[in-house]
């Protein structure tokens, strides 16, 4: 591994570029690989494809304006027929119940007390209803139009919310790996320490007994929230959160161990002034340039007269648009936090400005009855 | 994109602006015009997705099942997606959400059957080296792609994107809808591990010199 090695060691190199885009020197090692894999590349021409069925949509065309008379006829029947069926004791037609379809991977996890038994066993976890994994069982839910949820052992999540805009969940304890397709914003994980807000993305989350929690995101990036307490994390990056403090700041999981203790510590050590001011100067030593993460953090959260020095030492890493002002920064202007934001190159902030205005409610974890 | 410095700076593509959304405004139009086609009943602008899309697909899968189950699957990839076009509800996120349905395909398919030689499990070194040294030109080659299948998942998936279906990273980034970042940084550090298991003795430069 001595190539290896020194790659780690030296950073980039020219077969860098080459593996990302072909540009520059070739590897032949890694023009080797892709001769040998390459036998086993997509090669298939397209399929035919059955015929799709249109969408249907209402056009006012005038021969189905002369239908308006029957329809309405026809629906006025049907709702006397469907009041007397109510009215006079019959039991209302079974209707699907929203909620996530629930398979067992492992072992057997219960919805409530019902058991969900072997590997092809199913079941639907309506709202309200907890599903519950023992230490030796795991369990995978799925919604079509949301995304896929893997529950770890030793885990209890409860279903708060399945509204046409926004999925709602608890997770009280143990783990889960969240694959969210839905659009950003409508799927909110509550813990008993922050919300979790999906923005697109991919990310694990834990509860320790305690109610302290970690996220990890993978993909995309997510919103962590606690009385206006914000952090976003994007992937590849991580954020503690404690009960009665809210989400830490984020960090990347790639950053010195010295960094990441001392803004554990900054975060959530009961210390002095003086220890925090410790803290947060190993931070500011520590900082690399993608650790810009951290320090767009810090800025709000780091005592006023300290304010500068984050400032500072983000500034060279990723400098601010034109129309942010170092004394706009120094007093917490939000827009221009959000535009420098923007700079980072992490993801938009108006997909979470956006999310706050739509669900002024929902920043607050719901807690158990 | 700093070129200079540590590992860290390499890394740090997910730093300059807008390396999020690198992805040319001109095919983001394009999938959503192709898919509002497509849901008007155009199987051509169908095809064209699938054109546009199926080496991912094949990819995504590729990492997650056996080889000889691929190419149906990539089939009920797209069927499954031409079913349920009307559900998408963001017309620029089709990779990410045919990405979506193609992992999910690969858990249905473990759901139904116990593999053999389950993916996921870390080969040994020794057994690696058996593997690639001792068989004819394709054992060999099936080796190396088992190899890639021992990595971990984000990077198994993003090497074969790029080893096997050609793809260049921003390729990678603009069909699976994953940030540059997220990709330049499986691609290296994927890349490092391979390169780990396939010369564990540090006297070996390449992996070619193990072929016969």
């Amino acid at each position: 591994m001595d190539r290896g090695n020194k790659r780690a060691e030296n950073g980039p190199t020219k077969s860098d570029d080459y593996l990302w885009d072909r540009s520059g020197e070739p590897d032949p090692e890694i023009q080797k690989l892709e001769e040998l894999l390459g036998k086993f590349r997509h090669d298939w021409p397209v399929p035919v494809f059955p015929e799709i069925v249109r969408e249907r949509r209402w056009r006012f065309f005038p021969w189905r304006m002369r239908l308006v008379p029957a329809v309405a006829a026809a629906a006025t029947v049907a709702a006397i027929l469907v009041v007397t069926f109510v009215v006079y004791g019959g039991k209302p037609a079974p209707t699907t119940v929203a909620g996530w379809d629930v398979s067992s991977v492992e072992g057997t996890p219960r919805i409530g007390r019902k058991p969900i038994l072997g590997k092809e066993g199913t079941s639907r976890l309506g709202v309200g209803q907890m599903l519950e994994t023992d230490s030796h069982s795991r369990a995978s839910l799925q919604a079509d139009e949301i995304g896929q949820i893997k529950v770890d052992p030793s885990t209890r999540l409860r279903l708060l919310d399945m509204g046409s805009g926004l999925k709602r969940i608890a997770l009280d304890r143990g783990t889960i790996h969240t694959y969210i397709w839905g659009p950003p914003g409508q799927f909110v994980v509550d813990t008993p320490s922050a919300v979790t807000v999906d923005l697109g993305c991919a990310y694990s989350l834990h509860v320790e007994d305690s109610g302290a929690g970690m996220v990890r995101t993978s993909l995309g990036w997510v919103g962590f929230k606690l009385n206006g307490h914000e952090s976003f994390i994007p992937a590849g990056a991580a954020c503690a959160t404690r009960p009665k403090v809210g989400p830490g700041t984020p960090y990347f999981e790639d950053a010195s161990a010295e960094f990441r203790a001392a803004l554990t510590r900054f975060d959530f050590e009961d210390s002095t002034s003086e220890q925090r001011a410790g803290d947060l100067a190993i931070v500011l030593a520590e900082a690399r340039k993608r650790d810009a993460l951290t320090l767009w953090h810090l800025l709000a959260r780091v005592d006023e007269g300290k304010r500068v020095l984050v400032y500072d030492r983000l500034r060279p890493f990723a400098p601010p648009p034109a129309s942010v002002t170092k004394e706009g920064i120094l007093r917490l202007d939000r827009t221009m936090l959000d535009l420098w934001w923007n700079e980072l190159g992490f993801d938009d902030i108006s997909v979470w400005r956006h999310w706050e205005r739509s669900w002024s409610g929902a920043g607050k974890p719901v807690r158990e009855k | 994109m700093a070129r200079s410095g540590d590992t860290g700076d390499l890394l740090a593509a997910g730093l300059r602006p807008g390396a999020v959304r690198e992805r040319s405004a001109s095919e983001i139009s394009e999938d959503a015009t192709w898919v509002a086609a497509a849901r008007d009943g155009d199987r051509a602008a169908f095809g064209r997705l699938y054109e546009r899309y199926a080496r991912m697909v094949h990819g995504v899968l590729l990492a997650r099942v056996p080889v000889g189950e691929v190419d149906d699957l990539v089939q009920d990839v797209f069927m499954r997606a031409l079913g349920r076009l009307s559900m998408l509800r963001e017309t620029a996120r089709f990779g990410a959400w045919l990405a979506a349905i193609a992992r999910n395909m690969a858990n249905d398919y473990h759901r139904r059957c116990v593999p053999e030689d389950p993916l996921g499990d870390d080969l040994s070194e020794h057994e690696i080296k058996s593997r690639t040294s001792g068989g004819d030109h394709e054992g060999a080659t099936a080796a190396l792609l088992d190899t890639i299948m021992s990595l971990p998942d984000a990077y198994r998936e993003t090497l074969i994107l790029r080893l096997v279906e050609g793809m260049t990273g921003p390729e990678i980034a603009a069909r699976t809808g994953m940030t540059h970042g997220s990709v330049r940084v499986n691609l290296h550090r994927g890349m490092e591990q391979l390169r780990t298991k396939l010369n564990p003795d540090p006297s070996h430069n390449g992996p070619d010199e193990e072929r016969p």
